[in-house]
């Protein structure tokens, strides 16, 4: 007989592994979204300790569900993921399209687009903020004061300079303050992850059928139908797809927005968690599980798709 | 010595049964060929004896000893593969030595047995290539020479010329003959091209199924076919089946005639049709006749030439020793 | 536009132009951090040095004083060097096991593995915080060295499962016949066969652990702390030290950046879990 037994097992390992780390802490996260506790409390020092007899049912739900910051993460999350998403496909689609047919220095280039994918969340979030972003500093801030010179040293000018006198001076934008800070976030993640999208386009592009084009031609159809009607159905699946991996990604954005603003005007769920996990664990626990709900509706979506491609 | 006996032998992939209970013999030196049409499980049927799926129950015995339990390795049977399954990491010399290395025999032993199986299969100038830089032939060489060194009790031969191109099957159809010649060791051979099994076997196998249809020698299955199936998966151009009240006359529900046992004329015979294509061979002519009004078409084959073209009338007559009876269930009538 | 002689000016000198423009665009942020790294912190914000300047290898020379920036490569080199060994350690075997013996669970088997690679990291960063704290794992290079293998482990055996399956079943069964057992089978033949697969695998799942910056900031505070921790502990220098803080991340990123050339197509492989092809 062909024993199967022993190269079966072989898989056991990473299966138990993965079970631990899915299955410890999240029942764990269940079980202090049920309960009070908080790691400081002077008045009611027994809800330090995590004990089935600080029972709350679901009353960190309620907290949560009635926090306003929870509402307002809820809204962050989808401002930043949905912004992102729309960007970096509309980007994405172009690009691919752009820089598939050979041209010279088409390595060169495309080395160039994906390199942003590679830099660390911490760094691409310092880069941008500091260097590029800072209404003083950066890049912004060198430009607009540029801008302003320009205009104060037009309106000296002879001859036109009451016309220039009428330009306001121009305002940097600070992308650290409460309004905006999420626009800087959605700005640095749209660079990291357009070249996702371009990458992925691409080689599903490379796949489209050749002759289907050439009949297309051969029936008339110009350029702008082409794409319209035989590239961008092509691309459905992969934009699908590339929808779906970076709503999961992007869900659980937690270091640049902690680096441009400390969350402060500008918090998603995860960063909620963390807030609340300074002290309050049991609504920590309960914003956890809403996020785990969150993750897992377009989790199954993905899942279906990746599931219908894998035996094949 | 490679006496392969199954008894009772059923495969089920989970509640498809595909081999329904099985018996079969394969002597010692004999060149066994399973036939038949593909999903028939003819090559469930030849992984079976390799080990490579395990039986779902019943024995197989391999020189008295039962091998059911018994893994791949362990069985003493060397398989060449229809994608050959070269190594494709190793040279061809490596290739070979593989199987002796994995038995952890000496280098020098292997060194001696390499070189021995390389010649026989003219392969002694390619020994330090590797797998993708030579030829479909070669590379099935290799693949038979990996088995030969292996000093096997039984080769076992799944679809090994499907591969190649008509020319070289050709060839190396010859060659594998020739092998067992020189080896006398037992050959089972899975194919679905009746040719080969008819110029290779000693016995061959015909499978439907799962089931055995017939196991005879090529000879015995082309003039006594147990059945309707038989009788028409052997020999080419397939044998005319007619039903009908042509086929009461001769008692039968069923009656066959082979193109090659059909005469042939322009102004006479039992049964009158049209001539549809006519394939002029040179040595052979095939002719295809319409509107005899027994079944769609009636193929017929005739030595040398006969000047017919498309539309002409045509009469046709069995020869009636060599007519074949079937009755109602499609089984031979004595 | 290949296919027929419809050329346009705009194929043969815009499309290319456009193209070329678009890269530099977004490379430039890269560009402009290096360029940054080579300037005096004074020299780095004020707006006549924006372009030429006097290069200096100060920032670099002094990036151990000013932030002790060996201790943090060093500790994100072994975490992701020895994260990535332990998940091809395990994830080799599986992912062999199931390209190769498979049985019925195996499909539910690979989604479950991947699901877990969704969960929000978020949800349980106090249950994993209050564990390695209180197993005495916390800040331990140990304890960043298994969170990273586990979060990479979906990935690492979903792209050895695809490498895997290419290797024609005959191959394998072929080495059955010749008397290999499954040690030889992965170690003659797999492991040989795949091994343009597995380094990629490799690359890939070190440059995902090189640039974690979830667990390896929560989970640390000195001890096992990673470029990723440093980088956000001087994430705001108010201007003060752009340029040194613009060495010490284009050392943390340039490494890697320049490996990511080696693998784009493997990272569309084992990101989108071989659906994209």
């Amino acid at each position: 007989m062909s024993n199967r037994t022993l190269p079966r097992l072989l898989q056991t390992p990473a299966v138990i592994m993965l079970l631990i780390w899915m299955l410890i802490p999240l029942s764990l996260t269940l079980y202090f979204s049920f309960i009070r506790y908080v790691l400081n409390n002077l008045r009611r020092p027994e809800w330090t300790t995590p004990s089935f007899s600080n029972w709350r049912g679901f009353g960190n739900y309620e907290f949560v569900l009635n926090s306003k910051d929870f509402l307002f993460a809820i809204q962050n999350s989808l401002l930043i993921v949905g912004s992102i998403l729309f960007l970096t496909v509309i980007l994405g689609v172009l690009i691919a399209v752009m820089i598939n047919k050979a041209f010279p220095g088409q390595g060169i280039v495309r080395v160039l687009l994906i390199s942003p994918f590679f830099v660390m969340p911490a760094v691409n979030a310092v880069l941008w903020v500091n260097m590029i972003l800072d209404p003083v500093l950066g890049l912004q801030g060198l430009a607009v004061a540029g801008i302003n010179d320009l205009i104060g040293s037009l309106q000296s000018a002879p001859g036109v300079g009451w016309f220039f006198s009428l330009w306001p001076e121009v305002k940097p934008i600070s992308f650290r303050a409460t309004q905006t800070s999420a626009y800087a976030v959605i700005i640095m993640v749209t660079w990291q992850w357009t070249p996702f999208a371009v990458l992925i386009f691409m080689t599903s592009l490379q796949s489209e059928d050749q002759q289907q084009k050439e009949a297309a031609v051969l029936d008339g159809a110009g350029t702008f139908s082409q794409f319209r009607f035989l590239t961008l159905p092509h691309l459905g699946r992969p934009i699908a797809i590339v929808v779906m991996i970076q709503a999961i990604f992007h869900l659980s954005l937690y270091a640049e927005i902690e680096i441009v603003s400390r969350g402060n005007g500008n918090k998603n769920l995860p960063y909620l968690i963390g807030e609340f996990a300074n002290n309050n664990i049991g609504a920590a626990s309960a914003t956890g599980i809403f996020a785990v709900i969150l993750a897992n509706i377009v989790a199954i979506f993905l899942l279906r798709m990746i599931g219908k491609t894998l035996m094949e | 010595m490679g006496r392969i006996v199954l008894e009772n032998v059923t495969k089920s992939f989970g509640d498809a049964q595909v081999i329904p209970p099985l018996d079969l013999t394969i002597e010692d030196g004999e060149f066994a060929v399973f036939v038949g049409p593909s999903g028939c499980g003819k090559s469930t049927l030849l992984r079976l004896i390799a080990g490579l799926e395990e039986t779902t129950s019943g024995r197989i015995v391999i020189d008295d000893n039962d091998a059911t339990q018994v893994p791949p390795s362990k069985r003493g049977l060397a398989m060449v593969f229809q994608s050959y399954a070269l190594y494709p990491h190793m040279s061809v010399r490596k290739n070979i030595a593989f199987p002796l290395r994995m038995a952890k025999m000496d280098q020098a032993a292997i060194d001696t047995k390499v070189e021995a199986a390389a010649k026989i299969l003219n392969l002694a100038d390619y020994l330090e290539q590797k797998p993708g830089q030579l030829s479909g032939g070669q590379r099935q060489r290799v693949a038979i020479g990996r088995a030969i060194v292996r000093e096997p009790a039984a080769f076992l031969f799944d679809e090994p010329l499907s591969n190649l191109d008509a020319a070289l099957r050709v060839g190396m159809r010859l060659e594998i003959s020739e092998l067992h010649n020189r080896l006398n060791t037992t050959m089972i051979y899975v194919t679905h091209d009746q040719v080969e099994a008819m110029t290779m076997a000693d016995k061959i196998v015909v499978l439907r199924a799962g089931n055995i249809e017939q196991v005879g020698s090529p000879l015995d299955l082309y003039h006594t076919p147990r059945n309707i199936f038989v009788a028409g998966f052997i020999g080419s151009p397939k044998m005319n089946i007619i039903d009908g009240p042509e086929a009461e006359k001769q008692g039968a529900t069923s009656i066959g005639f082979r193109p090659e046992h059909t005469d042939v004329s322009t102004t006479e015979g039992m049964w009158k049709g049209r001539v549809g294509v006519a394939e002029h061979l040179g040595s052979d002519t095939f002719i295809h006749v319409h509107d005899t009004g027994l079944a769609d078409m009636i193929t017929v084959r005739i030595t040398g030439d006969i000047a017919v073209t498309h539309g002409d009338d045509i009469y046709l007559t069995p020869q009636m020793d060599k007519l074949h009876k079937f009755d109602a269930d499609g089984l031979r009538m004595a | 536009m290949a296919i027929v002689a419809t050329t346009t000016k705009f194929s043969v000198y815009g499309r290319p132009v456009l193209a070329w423009i678009v890269g530099l665009l977004f490379f430039f942020p890269i560009f402009w951090l290096v360029l940054t790294s080579f300037k005096t912190d004074a020299d780095a914000v004020k707006p006549e040095f924006l372009l030429f300047f006097t290069p200096t290898l100060d920032n670099y020379l002094n990036m151990t004083e000013n932030y002790d920036y060996w201790r943090f490569a060093t500790n994100s080199i072994i975490t992701s060097v020895f994260a990535t060994i332990f998940a091809l350690a395990v994830g080799i075997p599986s992912a062999y096991a199931m390209a190769f013996n498979p049985s019925r669970a195996t499909k539910d088997v690979l989604m479950w593995m991947l699901s877990t690679k969704m969960l929000p990291a978020a949800a349980v960063l106090y249950p994993m915080t209050f564990i390695t704290k209180s197993i005495g794992l916390f800040d331990t290079h140990f304890m960043v060295i298994v969170v990273l293998m586990l979060i990479n482990l979906p990935i690492v055996i979903w792209m050895l499962f695809t490498y895997f399956k290419e290797i024609p079943k005959d191959i394998i069964e072929a080495g059955q016949m010749d008397g290999v057992n499954t040690w030889g089978e992965v170690k003659e033949i797999l492991i040989p066969l795949a091994w343009g697969g597995i380094a990629s695998t490799a690359l890939l799942c070190f440059i995902f652990c090189w640039n974690e910056a979830y667990w390896t900031v929560r989970l640390t505070t000195t001890e096992a702390a990673t470029l990723s921790k440093l980088i956000e502990g001087n994430r705001a220098p108010e201007g003060l030290f752009f340029g040194r803080l613009s060495a010490v991340s284009a050392a943390a990123v340039g490494p890697i950046v320049v490996l990511g050339w080696f693998c784009q197509k493997q990272l569309v492989q084992g990101l989108t879990f071989g659906a994209v092809k």
